[in-house]
């Protein structure tokens, strides 16, 4: 392996375990809350289910933005579900044999990579051009401009300057499976690498904790009925 | 190395992981009513969360724990505290807030961890300690004035009972009208009920648990819970929304134990004496009236119903609703002891809701907490636009 494909082989590791110890850095600060003050236990296995439940269904509709933003909730729901399907699509490179839901994923996947920057485009549009917002956090934008870049990226590499798929494979694959192999040629796959190892070092916390604060605000909606009545 | 205290140690797990679910889309902002009145974003709900995830990364972040903390910038910090405090806590934030961070409690918790660093409270804030060890009340009004200005010599109260009344500080003190009608409509029910005597009815802890000064928090509810229970008080009633809201929700925690009481509000006790034949309106009110929900009443125990049940049940009456009302409700600026300190905004919130009431043509505004009563009144002093206030308690105590 050449020097340079070494280096971004490298660099790949470098951006997982950064991952990685982000997560565990944030998994100990709350470690460290629950020792200092245990949380209480769920009130009863009824209103638990009834909570995750309706918490299920809130992450997967974004039902609490749709309530109170509907334009946005359009775009962000088309965004979040087309992401998560182009997600689904990419694990044909890290995984061999590639399950048959992979493989299903395929064609909703590639639709799904056109939707994606449509979805991200009209955010976009929402928050920024129109101004019906008066906070965006720059942080926000940045990731939002990363995720479109990388989208438009993916989709070109796919429909106009098709890359390697082979080479794809080995790459990725290599990298779960620790026997690295060189990255494949092109300016245009080295740009969606290194968007997505960008978006990884900075993806915002509340991808992993939002579904909990929802699951705790369905409770809390569900038990507001019993903080002073009978039922 | 030694590790500096943790930006986190008040916080709970629930509350450190909604630091970290803000996903700062700002959709709180439109519900915020402090931005409505100052349209300044920087004490807004999402760069107040972005700016204590920069102070938690200082104590707990990679670099702190490899290499030991570093230091805040005490300006940063001091701007930080005012933005804290500048909330009125009324929680419209959480409530529109597309991931459900439950800020009615998020913000008290960062305000106790402010006053842990000696950054908090605010201005006349710090006193209420003090005030409330040496008379029992936040105001430092003699405990001998808590209710002979005010109390109906004609109703009488049981020594012993099982519903015991609280009338709250800011009711005794600042809203007399509102308590009035509350003990003469409980009279007027022919339920016996009991009160401890004023200088035993102490604050509920509500002003310093807000302002995040626990220190004297279990003492008070000790012997508050202890005193009710001491006189066979099944069911607590009171009017008050803070009151009845950190009753209900942080009592049973503070004290230790279940309560062996329950609390309502009293527009639940007087919808249950309606039901049961034990009240009768006598008179009816031609008028539209307008009802404005206190936040920590529908949001906060999500007694929003039994208000408009009261109102609806005046022959004649017409019941006007807020644009924003029930869980949505728009806080008119006395919540979160923010409004001793930020005096103005206050007053520009209270005049938001007189605007919309006097534009909804309302003959009357109705109010059921005593600090809205107390400041909306304050806001239509001078102010061209005028409308009568009056309290749910005190408007049915005069049809009865």
């Amino acid at each position: 392996m050449s020097p340079p494909d070494a280096a971004v082989v490298v660099a790949t590791y470098a951006v997982i375990a950064a991952f990685y110890a982000r997560l565990g850095l944030h998994a100990l600060v709350w470690w460290e809350a629950v020792r200092r003050s245990p949380p209480a236990l769920p009130r009863g296995i009824g209103a638990f289910s009834r909570a995750l439940a309706g918490a299920a269904l809130d992450v997967v509709f974004l039902r609490r933005l749709l309530m109170v933003n509907p334009a946005l909730w359009l775009g962000e729901w088309v965004f979040h579900v087309s992401l998560f399907v182009v997600l689904l699509r990419h694990l044909r490179y890290v995984l061999d044999p590639i399950p048959a839901w992979v493989a299903w994923a395929q064609t909703p996947g590639w639709i799904a990579g056109f939707l994606l920057p449509a979805a991200l485009l009209y955010i976009l549009v929402l928050r920024v051009l129109t101004r019906l917002e008066k906070f965006s956090a720059r942080a926000n934008l940045l990731v939002l401009l990363d995720v479109l870049v990388l989208a438009v990226s993916g989709l070109l590499l796919s429909t106009r300057f098709r890359t390697d798929l082979t080479a794809v494979k080995l790459f990725a694959f290599g990298i779960v499976s620790f026997t690295p192999s060189p990255p494949p040629a092109g300016a245009l796959f080295a740009l969606h690498l290194g968007l997505a190892l960008a978006l990884l070092l900075y993806v915002p916390s509340h991808v992993f904790t939002a579904p909990l604060v929802m699951l705790d605000a369905r409770g809390r909606e569900l038990a507001l009925r019993r903080v002073i009545h009978d039922a | 190395m030694t590790r500096k205290r943790s930006f986190g140690a008040e916080l709970s797990p629930q509350q450190l992981i909604e630091i970290d679910a803000c996903t700062q889309c700002g959709e709180c902002l439109k519900h915020c009513p402090v931005q409505e009145v100052t349209g300044n974003p920087a004490i807004s709900p999402p760069e107040k969360i972005r700016l204590f995830r920069e102070f938690l990364r200082t104590t707990d972040g990679l670099k702190a724990r490899l290499l030991g903390p570093t230091t805040v910038d005490p300006r940063l910090l001091e701007d930080f505290a005012k933005a804290v405090y500048e909330c009125t806590t009324c929680g419209a934030c959480g409530q529109n807030c597309p991931t459900g961070v439950f800020t009615q409690r998020l913000w008290p918790a960062l305000r106790k961890e402010l006053v842990a660093r000696g950054i908090g409270p605010l201005g006349i804030q710090s006193g209420m300690p003090g005030a409330i060890a040496r008379s029992g009340n936040p105001y430092d009004k003699p405990a001998a004035e808590r209710f002979s200005p005010w109390f109906p010599r004609q109703v009488t109260v049981a020594e012993r009972a099982e519903i015991g009344y609280y009338a709250g500080c800011s009711g005794a003190y600042e809203a007399q009208p509102m308590v009035r009608g509350d003990v003469l409509v409980l009279g007027a029910t022919g339920v016996p009920f009991t009160m401890l005597p004023p200088e035993e009815e102490v604050c509920c802890g509500f002003p310093l648990f807000i302002t995040g000064q626990h220190e004297k928090l279990a003492g008070l509810v000790k012997r508050l819970v202890d005193g009710y229970a001491a006189r066979g008080v099944k069911t607590l009633v009171c009017s008050c929304p803070c009151c009845v809201n950190i009753m209900s929700r942080d009592w049973p925690s503070i004290y230790g134990a279940p309560l062996p009481f329950m609390i309502r509000h009293i527009t639940q006790f007087v919808v249950d004496a309606f039901n049961q034949g034990k009240l009768r309106i006598t008179q009816e009110l031609r008028e539209s009236v307008i009802y404005h929900d206190p936040c920590y009443l529908s949001r906060g125990v999500g007694v929003i119903e039994e208000p408009r049940a009261v109102l609806r049940s005046i022959p004649g009456l017409t019941l006007l609703e807020f644009e924003r009302h029930g869980l949505d409700s728009r806080c008119c600026g006395s919540g979160g002891a923010a409004r001793k300190v930020f005096h103005e905004n206050a007053i520009a919130m209270g005049r938001l809701t007189i605007d919309e009431a006097v534009a909804k043509k309302a003959d009357r505004l109705v109010l059921s907490c005593p600090a809205c009563y107390a400041k909306v009144n304050e806001a239509m002093r001078g102010y061209e636009k005028q409308i009568v206030i009056t309290d749910i308690m005190e408007l049915l105590a005069s049809l009865l």
